[in-house]
């Protein structure tokens, strides 16, 4: 093609053609099939570069959503093929493992742990009469500590009310007494980055579940940000003392 | 064309396009187990199962935000077929490594593999764009860009310095090169068929 094709193109598309011009245009369309090839690839590149440039920032914040349920999901799998991979002597092992290690920290008296300071009542989800079978599963296996079960009830109904902050809350909650901590982490960062009710509360449970990670800096570093007026905000500042 | 039904699972594209944590959450669930499985059969392994699947998925939401994309059969069929295209290619790229195939599993239906197809050819031509469009000189690219994301032809012209009339003839001449720089290579014309 010319140079005078391509400008040719650009104003057809811009619609800047006379009716003449641009019933020349598609006569032209019709007759030429180089012309009409090369058109189409213009076109097609054009609508190209656009969606390229246009959706940048959307594009890349989908990319980076994907990349962590992603890892969290392929994590997931790591530690359930290792579980399953464990032989009953190594239950064993492991078990004495953890008493001699458990001797040695309480000889020491050594880092606080997540349990001294996860804090949650029982909950309740459910309006008073309501009949929603799923709420009411979630309710009952989070409030008598099966959170296995409770898991999978939080994520078929976050499925349909995916906005709701109670429901993410509770879920991060149990996805720590799970150690699915990047879930657990990125359901609480998401609420901690937000502005619902659940905004301290998740921030003093994202602290917690690094915590329990054994990520003390990362959880020191969190548990400073928790303002005075939060619910939790006395019980942060003993476990900071006690980092720091 | 005859009028086909929406199938239901329209629900996760649309998801995808939202950016909805968890119905991306539910595709993993539901369909990754089985691209993992058919990966791991077939020479590969679990890190590559990962990227294949990511892959996908990017090339899935791309072709829906730019194109319409309308789902016509289930999408477990559908991303399945897309993920073991994109692994077959993987596989003829290393071709030093011995590739064994299973038997691989069948579907019913002309849909998911039409619809699997169109969305592989709008994966491997976006690829083929941007190589391309990375071959272009330093001005036409940065003229390009920010064409693209400023919009404002007149504000483009003021940005680059330069007339709003030759900013415009220019655009139209850096679209054209692109152009001539597709349609000269000869895997545009492959997937142009």
């Amino acid at each position: 093609m010319e140079e005078q094709d391509y400008i040719l193109f650009e104003d057809y598309l811009s619609e800047d053609l006379s009716e003449t011009e641009k019933n020349a245009f598609e006569t032209r369309f019709k007759t030429d099939s180089k012309f009409k090839e090369s058109f189409n690839t213009y076109k097609e590149l054009s609508s190209f570069l656009e969606h390229k440039f246009e959706n940048e920032a959307t594009s890349t914040a989908f990319q980076s959503n994907l990349k962590t349920i992603s890892n969290a999901y392929f994590e997931k799998q790591e530690t359930f093929k290792k579980v399953i991979q464990f032989k009953p002597w190594q239950y064993a092992m492991a078990a004495s493992v953890i008493l001699l290690i458990g001797i040695t920290l309480f000889n020491k008296l050594s880092n606080p742990v997540y349990g001294e300071y996860a804090n949650y009542d029982s909950i309740s989800l459910t309006v008073r009469g309501s009949q929603d079978g799923l709420l009411k599963t979630a309710e009952n296996a989070f409030n008598k500590k099966d959170f296995a079960k409770a898991e999978v009830a939080f994520k078929e109904l976050l499925l349909t009310d995916e906005k709701n902050t109670e429901l993410q809350f509770y879920r991060g909650v149990t996805n720590i007494e799970l150690n699915n901590f990047a879930m657990a982490d990125w359901l609480l960062n998401g609420l901690k980055e937000g502005n619902s009710v659940y905004k301290n509360k998740a921030t003093w449970y994202l602290a917690l579940s690094k915590l329990k990670q054994k990520q003390y800096d990362a959880s020191l570093k969190i548990l400073k940000t928790i303002p005075e007026d939060a619910d939790d905000y006395k019980a942060a500042q003993k476990l900071i003392s006690k980092l720091d | 064309m005859s009028e086909k039904k929406l199938h239901e699972d329209q629900k996760y594209i649309d998801g995808l396009l939202q950016n909805n944590s968890f119905i991306i959450e539910a595709i993993y669930d539901k369909f990754v187990p089985k691209v993992i499985n058919y990966i791991k059969q077939n020479s590969g392994d679990s890190d590559q199962a990962q990227d294949i699947i990511q892959d996908t998925l990017i090339t899935i939401y791309n072709q829906a935000s730019e194109k319409k994309l309308e789902l016509t059969c289930p999408f477990d069929a559908y991303f399945f077929l897309l993920c073991k295209r994109k692994w077959l290619n993987e596989l003829k790229k290393s071709s030093n490594k011995e590739v064994t195939i299973k038997e691989e599993l069948l579907y019913k239906g002309e849909d998911a593999h039409e619809l699997a197809f169109e969305t592989d050819v709008f994966g491997e031509k976006e690829a083929l764009f941007t190589e391309m469009f990375n071959k272009l000189g330093t001005a036409c690219k940065d003229l390009l860009t920010a064409t693209f994301k400023i919009k404002s032809m007149e504000e483009v012209a003021e940005s680059l310095g330069v007339t709003y009339a030759y900013a415009r003839k220019k655009k139209s001449l850096c679209i054209g090169k692109l152009t001539e720089l597709v349609q000269e290579s000869p895997k545009f014309n492959l997937l142009n068929k």
